[in-house]
This record gives C-alpha cells, sequence and structure tokens, in this order.
C-alpha cells in the first residue's frame, strides 16, 4: 500500500464527490420556446431570430437569411404588414412593444441593396413539377418554398406583370414599384419560370395543368370589385375598389373631377381614397359603422385622416345621381347601430327620412371583392370564397389553393403565409408523408418572464414625411431608417423562450451545478449535482428553463 | 493596493467552492460563499464558525472547498483568522487574502468578542458574515440578528426586538472598510469583496443570504427574497470607508413592507385574520429609519 502523507487516514486523490443530484424531485431543463410576436405572425417569422441576430451580431446579411428562410417579401412585408407581432409582443406590457415591422423593412431593404441572393435549401434538383396559378403573394410564396426545396415550378400569370395585388392594388407611397418588383426577380432568380399573360381557365384549360404537373397551387387573389348594387351604378364616372386602383397602377388616365367619394371602410378603400386625394380631387369616405368597425388597418386610417380626407360615418349610399348618364352626387342615408349581427359588428338599420345629397364627380366603390372563377369549377366555401381543407387541397385531388381566395380578403402577409404552409403540403403529399410537422413548442407570455432583467427603452419611432410633401406625389411616406438606430431598437428584444446569455443560472446557481457547455451551445446543468431548487427557472428572464418533474 | 476598475467589476467564476455540498436547495449562503470565494481567489485562506457553512461544506472527505480552509468553533474564527495573519506575518510569508467567515449567530452572538478584539488589534483580515438571520444550523433558533415579528423555534408568537446594527457597530470600531451586499446583486457582492481585499486592515462584510428552510419560502425564492428586502428598504445596501457611508443603493420604487413579509412562513402569524396589524407597522417604521438614516 502507498504510503499517505502524514496525517492523512485516505487518499483524497480518489475520493467521489457526493452527488447532490439523487436529492432532487424537480429537474431543469433548457428548452427554447416560442416567442409571442412568431406565434401571431401569418408566416410564423423568426422573428426572435432575425432580432438577436442583429443585436448580437450586429449583421444585417445574417437577419436577412434569418427572415428569408421564411419570407421571400422582407422590405414589402416591413411597409405593407399590419404586424401583428408587435401586438403579441411582450414588451407591450414592459413599455411599448419592438418596431418589428420597420427592422424589418430595414434587413429587406439591406438585402435589396446589397444584391443578396436566396439559396436553395437542397443542393439536388428533383423530377416533380409544380404549377402555380398567379403570381401574388400567395403563389410567389408557395412557389419560392417549393422552388428552395428543388422542385421544378412554373408560375402562370393572366397579368402582363407578376405581383397580384401588391402590384395592382398597393399603391407606390405605401410599397414602391420597385421594391415589389426586386423581391419577385429575386425570387424568380431560384429557376422559376415565369408566364405572363395566360390566364388560366381561359388561355389554357385547368385539365392540361393538372394532367402536366404533378401537384397545381392556386394563387387566384380576389380581383373582382364588387358593388353594393345602388341605382345607377353603371353610370359614368362610378369605379369598383380594385377597377379604380388598377386602371392607376396600370398607368391608364382617370379623369376624376373635383369630389369623390368612396363608399367602404376597408383596405382597399383606404388606399382609393388616398389615391385620389393625389390625384387632386376633394376626397369623403362614407361608412356605414364607425371608426371602430372598421376593418381597414389601424395606420391607414390614421394617415387618411392626417392627409386630411373627410370621413363620413353611420352613413349609406342609396342612389347614385346622375345627369346625362354622368354621377353628379350619392344620395346618402344616415344609419343607426343596432345589436351586433354575425360578424360581431353593429347591424346598421337606416334612419328614415335622413336622406341627403353628397356632391360627387366620382363614386369608387370599393365595398368587396370577389374571386374570379371564369373557367375553373372548383367547390366553394359561402358560394364565394375557394373551399380547401387543413391540407390547402381543393375539390380537386393534386390542386391546392391559398391566398385572399380561400382566406376572404386578408392581408399580403397572411396570403405569404398559406403559399409556404401549401408549399409543404405540397411536398408532403408528394413524399407521402401523412405525419404532420412537430407541433411547435409552447407560447411565452409576460407572466412568464422575469422583467426584472430588462430595461426600459424608448421605441424607435419612424418619421413620415410631412402632409403637404407627401400629398405632392406618389413618393413613399416613409424615408429609409438608420440602420444603427434599428441595431439600438432590436436590442430592446426579451428574446422571450431563448438563451441570450445573460448568465444568471450559472451565477445564481447555489450548487455550482451550471457548466458552460465547451463549444457551441450556452450553458448545461450538471445533473449529478443540481437539487432541483428552481432558482435558475425563477431567474431566468426569457423562461428560457422550465422546470420538470424528476422521473 | 491599487485594483483596476476592469478588474474590480469583471463577474468571477472559478469554481473554488465546488458542487456536492450538502447545503438545500436554494441555499443563499452557499451561493454567497462561492461568489465570495470566486471573487476572492486562489490566494485565500477561509477561516469558517461553525454553523450550516461549515457542516454542508466540509464533511471529510470531500469538502467544497478548493482554497485552503480552517474550521474553528462557534465563537473563535475571528481569533484563528487573527492567528493565520500573525503567523504569516511572523513568517514573512504572503501576501494572502486571509477571509474569516461565520453566519449570524457566531458573528452578532458567540463570536461578538473575538471579532470586536480583530477589528480593534487591527489585523489584515475580511470578516464576511452570512446574515441568515436565525441560527440555522441547530434548527432556527433566535438569533440577535433575528428581525422583529420573525418567528423561530424559540419565539414561537414571533420576534420581540429588533435586530441588530452590526456594520454600524463594526464601523464605529474606526475600521478602514465595512459593506452590506446581498447574493442577488453577484456584481456588487463581489466588487466589495475584491475591493475590501485590496484595503490593508480589518474589513467587514455583511451579506444578507435569505434561508428557504428557516424563513420559510421555497428554494426558487432567495434571490427574489433578497431584492424584496432591498426594495423594502428592510435591507440598506451601502458601505462605510474610513467612518463615512458611501456608495449608498438608492430604492427609487420603494415597496410596503408586506410584500417581503407575505411570501415568508415566519411572517405568516401577522397576516392571519384577527391579529392586530401593529407589527407590520412597526417592521414598517424600521424600514422607514432606514430611508431616513441611509436616504435611500
Amino acid at each position: 500500500m502507498e504510503k499517505l502523507p502524514l496525517g492523512l487516514a485516505l487518499d483524497l486523490r480518489n475520493v467521489v464527490p457526493y452527488k447532490t443530484g439523487s436529492w432532487r424531485t424537480l429537474k431543469p431543463l433548457y428548452l427554447m420556446q416560442t416567442p409571442p410576436c412568431s406565434h401571431s405572425c401569418p408566416i410564423g417569422n423568426d422573428i426572435r431570430g432575425f432580432l438577436r441576430t442583429l443585436a448580437d451580431q450586429k449583421d444585417y446579411e445574417a437577419a436577412w437569411r434569418v427572415l428569408t428562410r421564411t419570407n421571400p417579401f422582407p422590405a414589402t412585408c416591413g411597409r405593407v404588414c399590419p404586424h401583428p407581432c408587435e401586438d403579441g409582443c411582450n414588451r407591450r406590457d414592459f413599455d411599448t412593444p419592438l418596431a418589428i415591422n420597420s427592422s424589418e423593412r430595414c434587413v429587406g431593404d439591406y438585402g435589396l441593396d446589397n444584391h443578396l441572393e436566396h439559396k436553395k435549401d437542397v443542393l439536388t434538383q428533383r423530377k416533380e413539377k409544380i404549377a402555380v396559378v398567379g403570381s401574388g403573394a400567395a403563389g410567389l410564396s408557395c412557389a419560392f418554398h417549393l422552388a428552395k426545396r428543388g422542385f421544378k415550378v412554373k408560375i402562370y400569370e393572366a397579368e402582363h406583370e407578376p405581383g397580384g395585388m401588391m402590384r395592382w392594388g398597393i399603391p407606390a407611397y405605401r410599397l414602391p414599384k420597385e421594391v415589389l418588383s426586386r423581391e419577385i426577380d429575386n425570387i424568380l432568380k431560384l429557376g422559376i419560370e415565369l408566364e405572363c399573360n395566360t390566364k388560366v381557365g381561359v388561355n389554357i384549360p385547368m385539365d392540361q395543368l393538372t394532367g402536366h404537373y404533378d401537384a397545381v397551387f392556386l394563387g387566384l387573389g380576389a380581383q373582382k370589385g364588387v358593388s353594393i348594387g345602388v341605382e345607377g351604378q353603371d353610370s359614368r364616372g362610378v369605379f369598383t375598389g380594385v377597377g379604380f386602383l388598377k386602371d392607376v397602377h396600370s398607368g391608364r388616365k382617370v379623369q376624376l373631377g373635383r369630389d369623390v367619394v368612396v363608399v367602404g371602410g376597408g383596405n382597399t378603400a383606404m388606399d382609393c381614397a388616398r389615391v385620389a386625394k393625389r390625384m387632386g380631387a376633394n376626397v369623403s369616405v362614407v361608412y356605414r359603422r364607425t371608426r371602430n368597425e372598421m376593418p381597414a388597418i389601424t395606420a391607414e386610417i390614421d394617415e387618411a385622416l392626417e392627409e386630411r380626407i373627410m370621413f363620413r360615418y353611420h352613413t349609406n349610399p342609396v342612389k347614385i345621381i346622375t345627369d346625362d348618364g354622368r354621377v353628379v352626387g350619392l344620395m346618402c342615408v344616415q344609419m343607426e347601430l343596432k345589436e351586433a349581427d354575425a360578424s360581431g359588428r353593429a347591424r346598421p338599420v337606416p334612419i328614415t327620412g335622413s336622406e341627403s345629397v353628397v356632391p360627387a364627380d366620382t363614386v369608387i366603390m370599393a365595398t368587396g371583392q370577389d374571386v374570379d372563377y371564369e373557367g375553373l369549377d372548383l367547390a366553394k366555401r359561402e358560394n364565394k370564397w375557394v373551399s380547401a381543407d387543413e391540407q390547402y387541397m381543393t375539390s380537386i385531388p393534386k390542386v391546392f389553393a391559398g391566398g385572399d381566395a380561400v382566406l376572404g380578403l386578408e392581408t399580403v402577409s397572411a396570403a405569404i403565409g398559406q403559399g409556404f404552409r401549401a408549399a409543404m403540403a405540397i411536398e408532403d403529399m408528394i413524399d407521402g408523408q401523412t405525419e404532420g410537422h412537430l407541433a411547435r413548442p409552447p407560447v411565452v407570455f409576460s407572466r412568464d418572464l422575469n422583467t426584472y432583467y430588462y430595461q426600459q427603452k424608448r421605441r424607435f419611432a419612424k418619421e413620415a414625411i410631412p402632409v403637404h410633401e407627401r400629398l405632392k406625389s406618389f413618393n413613399e411616406i416613409y424615408p429609409a431608417f438608420d440602420r444603427d438606430e434599428i441595431l439600438t431598437e432590436s436590442s430592446r428584444c426579451f428574446s422571450c423562450g431563448l438563451c441570450f446569455d445573460c448568465g444568471n443560472c450559472l451565477m445564481y446557481c447555489p450548487d455550482n451545478a451550471v457548466k458552460v457547455t465547451q463549444g457551441g451551445g450556452r450553458y448545461e446543468f450538471d445533473y449529478d449535482f443540481c437539487k432541483g431548487c428552481g432558482l435558475c427557472v425563477k431567474e431566468c428572464p426569457c423562461h428560457y428553463i422550465q422546470l420538470t418533474l424528476e422521473k | 493596493m491599487e485594483i483596476k476598475a476592469e478588474d474590480l467589476n469583471r463577474v468571477e467564476k472559478k469554481d473554488l467552492f465546488a458542487s456536492g455540498h450538502r447545503a438545500c436547495g436554494g441555499c443563499g449562503q452557499a451561493l454567497a460563499a462561492r461568489l465570495v470565494a470566486d471573487a476572492a481567489g486562489e490566494n485565500t485562506i477561509a477561516c469558517v464558525a461553525t454553523g450550516c457553512l461549515e457542516v454542508f461544506s466540509s464533511p471529510y472527505p470531500d469538502p467544497s472547498w478548493r482554497i485552503p480552509f480552517l474550521h474553528s468553533l462557534f465563537e473563535n474564527s475571528a481569533a484563528v483568522a487573527s492567528g493565520v495573519e500573525a503567523a504569516y506575518k511572523a513568517l514573512k510569508k504572503g501576501p494572502v487574502n486571509i477571509i474569516a467567515q461565520g453566519g449570524d449567530g457566531s458573528t452578532a452572538d458567540i463570536g461578538f468578542q473575538c471579532i470586536s478584539g480583530m477589528f480593534e488589534r487591527g489585523h489584515n483580515v475580511l470578516y464576511v458574515c452570512y446574515d441568515n438571520e436565525a441560527y440555522m444550523n441547530t434548527g432556527v433558533q433566535r438569533s440577535s440578528f433575528t428581525p422583529l415579528g420573525a418567528r423561530t423555534t424559540t419565539t414561537p408568537t414571533g420576534n420581540k426586538t429588533r435586530k441588530k446594527n452590526l456594520p454600524l457597530i463594526a464601523a464605529d470600531h474606526g475600521i478602514p472598510y465595512v459593506a452590506t451586499a446581498t447574493v442577488d446583486d453577484f456584481r456588487d457582492l463581489q466588487r466589495k469583496v475584491k475591493k475590501a481585499l485590496a484595503i490593508e486592515g480589518p474589513k467587514y462584510l455583511h451579506i444578507l443570504a435569505p434561508c428557504p428552510l428557516g424563513w420559510g419560502h421555497t428554494g426558487d425564492l432567495t434571490v427574489l427574497m433578497c431584492r424584496l428586502a432591498k426594495d423594502t428598504c428592510i435591507f440598506p445596501v451601502y458601505e462605510i470607508v474610513e467612518g463615512k457611508v458611501t456608495n449608498v443603493q438608492k430604492v427609487p420604487n420603494k415597496k410596503p413592507v408586506e410584500e417581503y413579509l407575505k411570501l415568508q412562513g415566519r411572517f405568516r402569524h401577522l397576516f392571519k385574520k384577527g391579529v392586530p396589524t401593529e407589527p407590520v407597522a412597526a417592521i414598517q417604521e424600521i424600514a422607514n429609519q432606514n430611508i431616513e438614516k441611509f436616504n435611500l
């Protein structure tokens, strides 16, 4: 036996530490959670991912790569999306939500300015061919994701240029046409074929597509303006909302006259009113309920009000007054609001004897849109929208659909999201995969966070150019943002549900049972010694650590 | 010895107080001991009085200490540390950081005369008191650090006296450095340890280290307890350098003491139905006095 040093009875070099992990009844785990921003994003963008990339690495290109994993239109969405992500942001309960939308635009613009190009997920080209009908937000998104997965994609577009409602519906002061064109070109560079001036169902029958392709995606959109049916609506000077916008955006000469009345309270109505205002007309909007019930994006209504557009609430058109076949006025009736109808909004009822005439040289009926079904035989929902199942498949096998035609009237982001998920469904169908994708982890809410560790900071505020300047042209009303300011803004992100290396768990563990992971990763638990006290769980600012029952 | 600002503010994690100790889950003292040892560094001798810390961290043959460790009696860790310092001086060795450590019982009650002597003789020793406000090691008996109203096994209806203010007593010995800290602000705690060790002479550091068992809260609330103790002004955090109170941590958003008391089992009897509210008001009065005294 080896002789021990004086005074020692045991060789301490061979002592095994006492493993206190055996005391544990609860076990902490590092688990990534879903942040509320991604949860409320119709596309499911990795918002936390791109913001933390900006904040930690200050790398715009990497942030652009994170965003374009799901969304091929960051510059477009950064301008037109009503950003439900910001409504979800947990910072709302702390100070103010992050300016996610502005950050997205800044990242998207960086991509365009630096000519960043999309990369394919897979290197091999697949033999299956897929046709996409319509090159709007849904169609292009679906084509983009399929092309990234190696499929051969061809888009059929009825118009002479791609873009759908993003091109023909959204005015240039919100979305400059150049931004849209460049983002579309970038998508097409993935090897997507585009055939314009070809209307499926008219120029080319549907059967030919289903016979020739392995799958078809219909991103039809809702291009047909619907009037509510008032007397005199066929007179000269009466437009539908989408018809008017398309005429303006395709460069046709439109004579408006002095007074323009827009009927409706949706986004199309706001766009029509603001376009007409920029064309020098006196614009008023007629809506039968109040501002609270307007379906338009809040910011759009605010900007319209700033631009001195008059809103007549509780007013409904009954008759278009004409002189020699040309509009001279719009007879309206006052409405009162009664109990809510099926849509949850107050039901307007006319007040008898309250008719009055609003002078008008042009009436724009932005009162609804329909899908153009010419030459297509599809099952319908509510006799109006395309019916599609959970896998986005329509009544025709192997024919998928998404976007406005399925959803009813929705946002660009919603259409992109549908295109994305339909692309996944198409791939699953071709691969014969019937199992669903993994469910996302639970969402982190404000009550889960430990906001002691965050500091209140001012939110980035985008500045619009003054109203009198705006109205002179169709130039974008928000000039480009300062990239350094966006970096500062991104550092406000709480990083809900993902470690951002604050070191609290490492420093607070009374048992020294948190270790820095060697190479990659951040921290790991030493379960030999962790007693499961839960201190790290409580002191994790972003709810990245979960306490589970020890087996 | 001057110390650079970046060294002072750096957070230290050296694992000099290793895993495998027998403290309860969420122990504030174990956390504080590691933070102190890591801040002091390898060139340190720890002289620890009897108490929880000694019991859970030093069973032979598997101690948690990765630095030299001396266990003394309940009352004489300061005296032992004084002796270590004198021995180093006599042998002309060093410099070395000598840290005497003890719980609140060994500091304020049993070992008080040894500490007072150490301060008065001017030994170059840092004394760290882990204040968990009762004798937790022997099963939660009242000490002179037990706050007003707290229930212990020897004060079943709540403590009738208020806590002894040892930092001020230590400062009145005329020692160069006295500070208070809590385990929730580890940056501040480690900064104070490093700052103290850079000063020649006796130093006193008072650390609030919640005891989940004795205080009657779950182990995950240890850090929150410290934070609330500061936010309710029950435990002011400050430094006394050369007799002058400095670096007082201001409390911009002061909270009522109920928020701190209600989370702890040892104060639960104060909030039972039909119990008069005077004791809580008296505790609030102590917090108000702290606000006035330290201008929180």
